[in-house]
């Protein structure tokens, strides 16, 4: 059961900006980077991609792509569309395609999952190498904390309680 | 007014996506509030959740037996399965970590299979006690699922910093491919499962 929220519309319209802001340095600058026996390494969400597809684990690369890249990204341009359609009060005939694809990728965006990875990932250098976070880390945790406030802040029984009435 | 009985038996159905209400018809197959399909429970959900189950079963054992990774160092290649790396954890002093490890690769996927299994004979027989707690058990089953992915976001990162030719390389291994299918294949088969089936038949 869930109980109506305050402002569910403004804040997801507001947060959603902050994420898709967010989530480019995520992305682009280096999550972690290691000294090991005097060579330099940076990884970024998008290399672990990369090394996984040069060796074939093709499976592999695409589902870390999806569910650590690609959906997440989805995730936040979704919920802008939508919650800046319904604070203009803008009605759309695809409103409630989007709203779909937004609950049922949910489940499938899992940078939470990848902050524990990175945790576990560091841990097990920590003892043979020389770590050093870079400014992109602190991006993902900005984000990881954006897309939990996201979606704690979507009222989804509002949400589609306006888009039927925005429809009429 | 009855209010033991499910909205199914009252002639209503529920969508799926928006959680509207509306009367069970033959004409009305689209769900007036956001036209998506109308189904009065999720459609073959015991045959989908059962196939999807057995294949995640059959792969969860080359999960587990071939290596999920190779650690090169200075030419000597040393492959780590899941428990294999587990065990590590523990020797150099992580005991937590190790503990987390343990739990998101090793116990979450088995238990899910195994839950997921109980939740199907459930319904199949109709055990008709303890329906709650079987609810229960399924939301855990639902919401824990996708923290197994843990494991294989780490041989990303693993992969991708410790890259140094022969001195020091981290080679991703076949069970990583065989344990990303178990992990995505037990949370299609969450999906498709209708806990309401575990209501149906109860009076």
């Amino acid at each position: 059961m869930q109980r109506p929220r305050k402002q569910s519309i403004e804040r997801t319209f507001a947060l959603s900006i902050a994420g898709l802001i967010l989530i480019f340095p995520a992305n682009l600058m280096p999550l972690v980077g290691i000294k090991m026996l005097g060579g330099d390494k940076d990884g970024t969400l998008w290399s672990g991609v990369v090394a996984l597809f040069e060796e074939q684990l093709w499976g592999v690369a695409i589902l870390v792509f999806l569910s650590s890249i690609l959906f997440p990204l989805l995730n936040i341009i979704l919920s802008l569309l939508i919650s800046a359609h319904l604070y203009f009060n803008k009605p759309n005939r695809h409103l409630a395609h989007w709203m779909r694809w937004l609950q049922h990728m949910d489940e499938w965006a899992m940078l939470e999952v990848y902050m524990l990875g990175i945790i576990v990932a560091c841990v097990k250098l920590a003892s043979s190498s020389e770590l050093k976070f870079g400014f992109g880390l602190y991006a993902f945790v900005a984000l990881l904390i954006i897309t939990g406030m996201l979606a704690t802040s979507l009222d989804k029984t509002l949400f589609w309680q306006k888009i039927g009435q925005l429809r009429k | 007014m009855n209010s033991k009985k499910s909205a199914l038996a009252q002639g209503f159905i529920r969508c799926h996506d928006c959680g509207c209400l509306s009367r069970k018809s033959e004409q009305n197959r689209l769900c007036p509030l956001c036209e998506g399909q109308l189904h009065p429970r999720l459609s073959n959900s015991l045959q989908r959740t059962a196939a999807l189950l057995l294949s995640a079963f059959c792969l969860y054992i080359p999960a587990n037996i071939f290596p999920i990774m190779t650690v090169t160092r200075l030419g000597v290649g040393e492959p780590h399965t899941i428990i294999g790396g587990i065990i590590a954890l523990i020797n150099s002093g992580m005991v937590p970590i190790a503990l987390l490890v343990l739990i998101a690769s090793i116990l979450v996927p088995l238990l899910k299979l195994l839950g997921l299994g109980l939740l199907l004979l459930n319904v199949h027989y109709r055990w008709q006690d303890h329906a709650r707690k079987w609810t229960i058990m399924y939301r855990i089953i639902a919401f824990v699922g996708r923290w197994s992915m843990l494991d294989i976001f780490m041989i990303s990162i693993l992969v991708s910093l410790v890259d140094m030719g022969g001195v020091a390389q981290v080679i991703a291994g076949p069970a990583a491919t065989a344990f990303a299918a178990v992990v995505v294949l037990t949370m299609f088969a969450a999906k498709n499962f209708d806990p309401r089936l575990i209501w149906d038949n109860q009076y």
